[in-house]
């Protein structure tokens, strides 16, 4: 990979780059998926290319191109260099980097079991143990499980000195039960929806997740869905599952959050944020229940790395402070423009993606409350979890989540089990009105898999530490 | 590669299968995209790549092996990795290979303009939208992608197929000092966009968009843009037009009942040649015309191969790669045209709102067809037929079937759209009768 980097950084120069980045990455990944007691399928994938980034005549280019040979190397950093003077032609403002340090190391995921050692056979077979457990609930149309398995070797140069040399490892799981009569479809997930729960870590996560152990009351919980009593509607308390909270972590503090958002970059896709400079420092994000962080240094976070893909370190950022807004997430070019660092959160997904601004793992940090005593205190509301549905609008402000599970709360008890509930708000006014996070007991780091931005489209992994908490006079609703 | 190179490098991967049926598919990419905000380019990307994917089918076992990257070693990586997978696949169910019926090929989108598109190219066009915005005031963001595709199917059992595709699509939003409009163009010809026509539609949008104010949310009469329509027919593909969803009893089709208005005729036809014309799926069978909805009467979904054995019927070359837990996807969705002028169906509405776009749709109750959202960068009041001022952007929550049963008028005019998912639909504007907005 050395050799590749130091080829593309030299025809970079040669063409007449003033700067230049490179990333070689190799990722290999396993994904096995049991539908209805059969093995749907088992893919076994390979994925190896160089992207190559420069400034030259003050502009960008990137070319990308999945063969290392040398003349396929040095004609796609050419190509980037034509490209960016293409587009110097046009442009009026130079591109301008903060600094950063000039670094070299290696980065490993710690795992304690590689999971590219277990044996597909032991893999399947725990998908099977898993599926017969959904299977002895048979109102349950619809079982699947799944396991995904990744490791991406990364390799960063630039040509300002830096080397990097980075191995990930992501092992994920999950199962999906569904339900159906003839009016209705109920489905339960375990650990998280979208398919799986996955963070840096090794096989002991899989074993850690016990999917065959949590089949069956997954199973029975969505048929009990079909026919539960709609949410209850009105304006109530709301407490979150983890998981739930962790999206809502996502939408609403780490998209808004991202620097490239703020300063329009994303404007005609991802859209643009409220959280505009002028409120940094003074706007009140949320109450003083609220300390969110972006943090790559956080054990099993799909955000967690040694450098990120400019070569800044891993390191710890608060964005929001006891509710008080504080930081963004950034990188050298926009951190520039607010006259500030990079705190290190440009990621590309693969060799060939241009690097951009994505979350790291952006957590809730926990409270002093638990989950019990936020029930044991609330006298009306709905305790929801796992999330179904999610939508905000383009500067991040009004939002609507629907989630598979809720539990209606009546004078301090879980009581009745609710279905199709959606709650909504705006940003701002919701995170004010936090009143209690459960502690550290209660919190784990979740994983999104399919964060989607940029153009061309890149899904990304991002972690999210969260823990259950609660929420007053909140819009709550049943789907319709 | 070219397609008789692809298709001759696919007939060399399969004579290094030595047990069984193989499914080799390789697609060759070429895209470059060029991206601005605030009307200066600050992305420019190009990328090419080679993606082998090999189904090897033995005893009825299935394995898949998936490579991109390795060069040459490609072929035969993919083949040790699709037979391992295959070893620990423990039930005989796999799908087997389709036989191919001797179809003659349909047409494909493709125009070597695009092929052959420059950055400066693309800089030359993104110069047009830029220079209008800041000719008034305004700027520009967006995004001209040129994309060129050349995809091999071949197989132990006949298939043969190939063909070579290109794309073109121009998104914009230009902004004001309080406001946006969007507007978009997308065509096989990079040559045939008409960036001008774009350029004028955006900058107009965006200046009638400034200083909107709120009204409130409840249900309105609508004229939906063939934008936002796109977005309603594509979650439809995604949760009832598969005969997978149907088969799960997860799809709100009824076939033979009544569901929608009997303006409502939505077909998926990948000969259409508005819609990227395309002629086989991902398991190089030819993709037929199917008839979805007609006059609002459910009348069929999209099948591939599994889920065609599964009714007994004929695969309508639907298929995404298989195996695949997802089912068939309609990818070339057609909306019937209507007889009236789009800016009649707003001169009809007494009191209702004009959405250009749509934006982060989600489902929200597949089965009933609900959908969340929020409008964006064009959302008007109309008042006594008349477009009057812009409103600030609102949340709905609706269902599809409900708007589509509700339908008083389809324009005659309509345009192609690329929605989230990147399917290409072919829409008009629509006259809905009441459409909720929620917050």
């Amino acid at each position: 990979m050395r050799e590749v980097s130091e080829r593309a950084l030299d025809a970079a120069s040669a063409a007449g780059a003033s700067y230049a980045d490179c990333r070689v990455i190799n990722r290999t990944v396993q994904k096995l998926t049991v539908k209805n007691g059969v093995v749907a399928s088992v893919e076994l994938i390979e994925d190896e290319g160089v992207g190559i980034r420069v400034i030259a005549d003050s502009a960008w280019g990137f070319a990308a191109v999945d063969l290392l040979d040398a003349a396929a190397v040095e004609d796609a950093a050419r190509h980037a260099v034509r490209i960016a003077r293409a587009s110097a032609r046009a442009n009026r403002v130079a591109v301008r980097l903060a600094p950063a340090p000039v670094v070299t190391g290696e980065y490993r995921t710690p795992v304690v079991s590689d999971p590219f050692a277990v044996s597909l056979e032991d893999k399947v077979d725990l998908l099977l143990r898993t599926d017969a457990a959904m299977a002895l609930v048979p109102q349950v149309r619809i079982r699947e499980c799944s396991l995904e398995f990744v490791r991406e070797q990364r390799h960063f140069a630039n040509s300002e000195g830096s080397v990097t040399d980075q191995t990930i490892i992501e092992s994920g799981g999950g199962l999906d039960a569904t339900a159906t009569s003839d009016d209705e479809v109920q489905t339960r997930s375990f650990p998280n929806s979208f398919g799986r729960h996955q963070v840096c870590a090794g096989w002991e996560a899989i074993e850690g997740f016990d999917l065959p152990g949590n089949a069956g009351r997954i199973a029975e919980e969505a048929v009990a869905l079909l026919t539960a009593d709609p949410c209850p509607d009105g304006t109530m308390t709301v407490i979150l599952d983890a998981t739930q909270a962790a999206l809502q972590v996502h939408e609403s503090c780490g998209h808004p959050t991202e620097l490239d958002r703020v300063l329009g970059h994303e404007a005609a896709y991802a859209g643009m944020s409220f959280l505009t400079p002028d409120l940094l420092g003074t706007f009140r994000y949320g109450s003083e229940h609220v300390t969110i962080t972006a943090d790559s240094t956080r054990a099993l976070g799909l955000g967690t790395f040694g450098w990120d893909d400019e070569g800044v370190a891993a390191q710890r950022s608060v964005l929001v402070d006891q509710g008080l807004f504080t930081g963004y997430l950034s990188s050298r070019e926009t951190a520039a423009a607010i006259g500030r660092l990079s705190n290190g959160t440009m990621r590309a997904d693969g060799w060939a993606r241009l690097p951009i601004i994505r979350m790291t793992n952006i957590n809730l940090e926990a409270g002093d409350s638990s989950l019990e005593e936020m029930i044991a205190t609330t006298e009306h509301g709905v305790y929801l979890e796992t999330n179904r549905s999610w939508s905000i609008d383009d500067r991040r402000l009004n939002f609507q989540f629907g989630t598979q599970n809720g539990w209606e709360i009546v004078d301090g008890k879980r009581t009745r089990l609710v279905r199709n509930p959606i709650y909504s708000g705006q940003t701002p006014e919701f995170w004010r009105s936090c009143d209690a996070v459960a502690g550290p007991s209660e919190w784990n780091m979740f994983g999104v898999v399919n964060c989607g931005k940029g153009q061309p489209s890149q899904l990304m992994h991002v972690g999210h530490g969260a823990a259950p908490c609660r929420f007053r006079n909140v819009r709550v609703e049943p789907a319709r | 590669m070219s397609t008789t190179e692809l298709l001759a490098l696919g007939g060399r991967a399969l004579a290094l299968v030595e047990h069984g049926d193989a499914e080799v598919t390789i697609v060759d990419d070429h895209s470059e995209l060029t991206r601005f905000a605030g009307n200066e380019i600050h992305q420019s990307v190009a990328e090419r790549s080679r993606w082998v994917r090999v189904r090897l089918v033995h005893d009825g076992r299935c394995g898949v092996g998936e490579v991109r990257g390795h060069g040459e070693r490609a072929v035969a990586q993919a083949i040790a990795a699709a037979e391992e997978s295959r070893r620990v696949t423990t039930e005989p169910d796999a799908s087997p290979l389709p036989v191919p019926g001797g179809e003659p090929e349909g047409p494909v989108a493709y125009a070597a303009a695009t092929a052959a598109a420059t950055p400066q190219d693309r800089v030359d066009r993104v110069s047009i939208v830029t220079g209008a915005a800041s000719g008034h005031g305004l700027e520009a963001y967006g995004a001209l992608s040129t994309t060129t595709t050349t995809t091999a199917i071949v197989s132990s059992t006949g298939t043969r197929r190939a063909a070579a595709s290109t794309q073109a699509s121009l998104v914009t939003v230009v902004r004001g000092a309080d406001g946006g409009g969007y507007a978009s163009r997308h065509s096989a010809d990079v040559d045939a966009l008409d960036v001008n026509d774009l350029a004028t539609e955006v900058v107009e949008t965006c200046e009638r968009n400034q200083n909107a104010t709120a009204v409130d949310p409840g249900d309105y009469e609508v004229v939906l843009a063939p934008y936002a329509v796109t977005d309603m027919l594509e979650h439809l593909g995604w949760v009832g037009f598969s005969a997978l969803a149907t088969q799960e009893h997860r799809s709100f089709m009824k076939l033979g009942e009544r569901l929608m208005n009997e303006r409502v005729t939505i077909r998926d036809d990948a000969a259409a040649p508005e819609v990227f014309p395309f002629p086989f799926d991902y398991e190089g069978v030819s993709t037929r015309p199917v008839t979805l909805i007609d006059h609002g009467v459910c009348t069929g979904v999209v099948y591939d191969t599994p889920t065609a054995l599964r009714d007994g019927v004929v695969s309508t070359g639907h298929s995404l790669p298989q195996p695949n837990t997802w089912g068939p996807l309609a990818r070339h969705m057609v909306m019937d045209a209507g007889d009236t002028p789009w800016r009649d169906l707003v001169a009809s509405v007494d009191r209702g709102l004009y959405v250009t776009r749509f934006w982060y749709v989600r489902d929200v109750h597949p089965l009933r067809t609900v959908i969340t959202g929020m409008t964006r960068e064009g959302t008007f009041l109309i008042e006594k037929g008349k477009i009057t001022r812009p409103v600030k952007d609102l949340r709905f929550t609706q269902s599809i079937v409900g708007a589509l049963d509700a339908v008083v008028g389809v324009s005659r005019e309509r345009r192609l759209e690329l929605g989230e998912g990147a399917s290409g639909v072919l829409a008009p504007w629509l006259q809905i009768g009441r459409f909720t907005f929620t917050s």
